[in-house]
């Protein structure tokens, strides 16, 4: 039963699950509908606050952000995990970060939920509305192999 | 539960076939998707003289291989949804989890239905009204909560400005469900694009929650029906914003020592959250001041007794609302020893430990130094300043008969502070730093029963790259406690190649404990596999004995040493 449905989904061409969540502006976003510009790679990268390697991870894509948007038609977009406890970080951290992303609050985790995500960092690439790569954890220096792996989507 | 995945295996053959059709067929027939994930966490508890612990004694009690398993299937085809949680804890559960997960069964299961204005939900749901301070039905496995709700939900969004939420159900408490019908209304309004703003965004939203259960007492002086209501607004305007969240609960039996009611001490509850903040480019504030008052809401009153010291409460189960502390989630091994528990529920411990809830604040500073200047260097400096102060509420308390009067402002016993400071720098391309000090207080004699201890902690982190995707890291730290256990001194080393393979080694030791008997060193070597989505994690070593707490809220672990395995995967 396990080994069938593990078949399916690795056949299976992979959509965002249809998940509305609020960014740290309060507007509302569907991760699918409203990440879905023709060929533009959409780079989720889930974090919290409290994850050490999650903010090394969305620092060093900063630092070189610039140079990537230059060669490539992509977006981060930096989906927050933390709870009512730290969600109301979230804010000032980013704009003391001086980062650029589109930031989105999972609060209640639905859409960490729905993609099955155990552990932050998280990182769903996705074009034309279809996950094209997933990895997990982040160690310094690992935003190059992401990098690399942008350039063949 | 068979007939349950029985249902889904047509669909999930029909996802297997679908990509091979796509690939003749022109008109391409959606069959749907399959999509979920599995979790496994288990770990094999051994003898260990240097701690005394022996399997064959209590906790382990000659059951020293323990795992929990959950494995999370979902089916969507277009607007429809449905999907299992099958959850194992065999042969038994990791030590001092809730002891309602037990053998393997079905945990939760739902059917929805979705379409862009209306969301139809049937089985187990998981949901948050406003910040929590009401209802929150959530899942946390590393603490062994899952307190979904088994009923409906219906979310209605008739524009984008507008959410209204009505939901009906049980809490999910183990395996069953607990006794209260829980029965819950949200709304949300956004009026900024009204009002055609755009530098403002302002909302409010309004919950109500009720409880029903019959009162077990004769002639009961408060009804089966407990009412909570709760009221937020939130405003932003370009760099500032500012929320405030109000909840009342009407007034209900207030549990006692032995966890039970009486018709003689019966108390409304009251909680108020006020965040305001300043936030540009470069420049981060954030203050945060919170107080409840008998502000714990139960699905149901009184928790059911697990053993001679420990009640349903204990495991954080049937707890209708979320009241997180309100601290820094510090990641150094050391500051997490002595952790804040946020004090919203009325607990009576004797004549001079009397909490009717807490109050207090946190402030958040971010900065960061520009690049290229002196303080921020070639690559920029980030600065962290982070101080919280929690107390029990001022008034007078009276043990017997039970009684308190409580004054708005003002503070009583102090329960904690912590006021930290974090520097990271990253000094070349191959050279990141981080720099901790943090300063603690935490009164364990209110909180546990215990000492009060004061708390110094410097903690220094660097992390090599020797080569672009290889890299070290070293962390070494120090605590100076005045009390309870004493100094303690760790370091941890890890080793991460090509974002694929980590390994570590790490140690804390309690070099300062007053009974060198005690003086233990908990010592732990692992290493992580990452592909994808799946991590497969394993650990040798020794367990401190205490909380570990995952978003502010914790689970007691006693001590324990073994072999620790953790696969994830999602597909």
């Amino acid at each position: 039963m396990l080994f069938l449905l593990i078949t399916a989904a690795a056949h299976a061409q992979k959509e965002m699950p249809s998940v509305s969540i609020n960014s740290e502006n309060n507007k509302s976003y569907n991760v699918k509908n409203d990440f879905s510009e023709k060929d533009k790679l959409y780079v989720f990268s889930f974090w919290a606050t409290w994850c050490v390697p999650c903010i090394n991870e969305l620092d060093a894509i900063n630092q070189k952000y610039a140079d990537w948007s230059k060669e490539l038609n992509l977006e981060v977009v930096a989906i927050s995990i933390d709870d009512s406890r730290t969600s109301k970080r979230v804010k000032p951290l980013l704009n003391g970060k001086k980062w650029p992303y589109t930031i989105l609050l999972d609060t209640n985790q639905d859409l960490k939920r729905a993609l099955a995500i155990a552990n932050v960092p998280y990182t769903v690439v996705v074009k034309n509305k279809k996950i094209v790569y997933i990895h997990n954890g982040y160690s310094q220096g690992a935003e190059e192999e992401l990098y690399a792996k942008l350039k063949t989507l | 539960m068979k007939k349950l995945l029985l249902l889904l295996l047509p669909f999930s053959i029909g996802s297997v076939f679908a990509q091979e059709n796509d690939t003749i067929q022109e008109n391409k027939k959606d069959y749907g998707r399959v999509y979920g994930g599995f979790e496994s966490n288990s770990q094999w508890y051994l003898n260990d003289k240097g701690t005394g612990v022996n399997q064959d004694d209590e906790p382990i009690n000659g059951k020293p291989i323990r795992s929990n398993n959950y494995l999370l299937v979902n089916y969507q085809l277009g607007g429809f949804s449905a999907g299992v949680q099958v959850e194992a804890y065999e042969p038994n559960a990791l030590l001092n989890y809730n002891p309602g997960f037990k053998g393997t069964d079905l945990g939760t299961y739902y059917a929805s239905y979705k379409t862009s204005k209306l969301e139809l939900t049937a089985g187990y749901f998981y949901e948050q009204f406003g910040s929590g301070m009401l209802l929150r039905a959530w899942e946390d496995r590393a603490l062994g909560i899952n307190t979904a709700l088994r009923g409906g939900r219906v979310i209605y969004r008739p524009t984008n400005n507008v959410r209204l939420t009505g939901l009906y159900g049980r809490q999910r408490s183990g395996f069953g469900v607990s006794n209260g019908d829980i029965y819950g209304f949200d709304s949300d309004f956004n009026l900024s694009s009204l009002f055609k703003w755009e530098a403002s965004d302002l909302s409010f939203g309004a919950s109500y929650v009720g409880r029903y259960e019959e009162v077990n007492l004769e002639n009961p002086t408060f009804d089966n029906l407990t009412g909570a209501y709760s009221g937020r607004l939130n405003f932003i305007h370009d760099a500032f914003y500012a929320s405030a969240e109000y909840s009342y609960k009407d007034k209900d039996g207030v549990l006692n020592a032995q966890n039970k009611l009486s018709n003689n001490f019966v108390k409304p509850g009251n909680a108020l959250l006020v965040n305001l903040g300043y936030s540009k480019e470069g420049l981060g504030i954030d203050a945060t001041l919170r107080r409840t008052e008998n502000f714990k809401f139960l699905s149901e009153r009184e928790p059911t007794t697990v053993d001679a010291t420990s009640s349903t409460l204990n495991y954080n189960d049937k707890v209708l609302n979320f009241t997180p502390a309100l601290t820094k989630q510090h990641h150094s091994n050391l500051a997490n020893i002595y952790v804040y528990q946020a004090q919203t529920k009325v607990d009576f411990i004797g004549t001079t430990i009397m909490k009717a809830g807490e109050t207090g604040g946190q402030i958040d500073i971010f900065y960061n130094f520009a690049k290229e200047t002196a303080i921020g260097g070639k690559y920029g400096t980030n600065v962290a300043i982070n101080a919280s102060s929690w107390y029990n509420l001022a008034g007078d308390y009276r043990l017997a008969p039970a009684e308190y009067d409580t004054k708005f402002f003002g503070v009583g016993e102090k329960y904690y502070s912590d006021y930290n400071i974090e520097v990271k720098k990253q000094l070349s391309e191959t050279w990141h730093t981080a720099f901790y000090y943090i300063n603690q207080f935490y009164n364990k004699e209110w909180q546990e029963g215990g000492d009060k201890v004061k708390t110094n902690i410097v903690n220094a982190e660097a992390i090599y790259n020797f080569s672009p995707t290889r890299s070290i890291r070293l962390e070494g730290e120090h605590m100076w406690a005045d009390a309870d256990k004493k100094n303690w001194a760790g370091a941890t080393l890890e080793l991460n190649i090509d974002d694929k393979y980590s390994l570590y080694v790490w140690d804390i030791y309690n070099y300062g404990n007053d009974d060198t008997s005690k003086q233990t060193h908990y010592y732990n070597v692992g290493g992580a596999y990452r592909i994808g989505a799946t991590r497969i994690a394993a650990n040798y070593g020794r367990q401190r004995g205490g909380l570990v707490c995952v978003g502010g809220v914790c689970r007691f672990v006693p001590e324990s040493t073994g072999f620790t395995l953790n696969i994830s995967t999602a597909f």
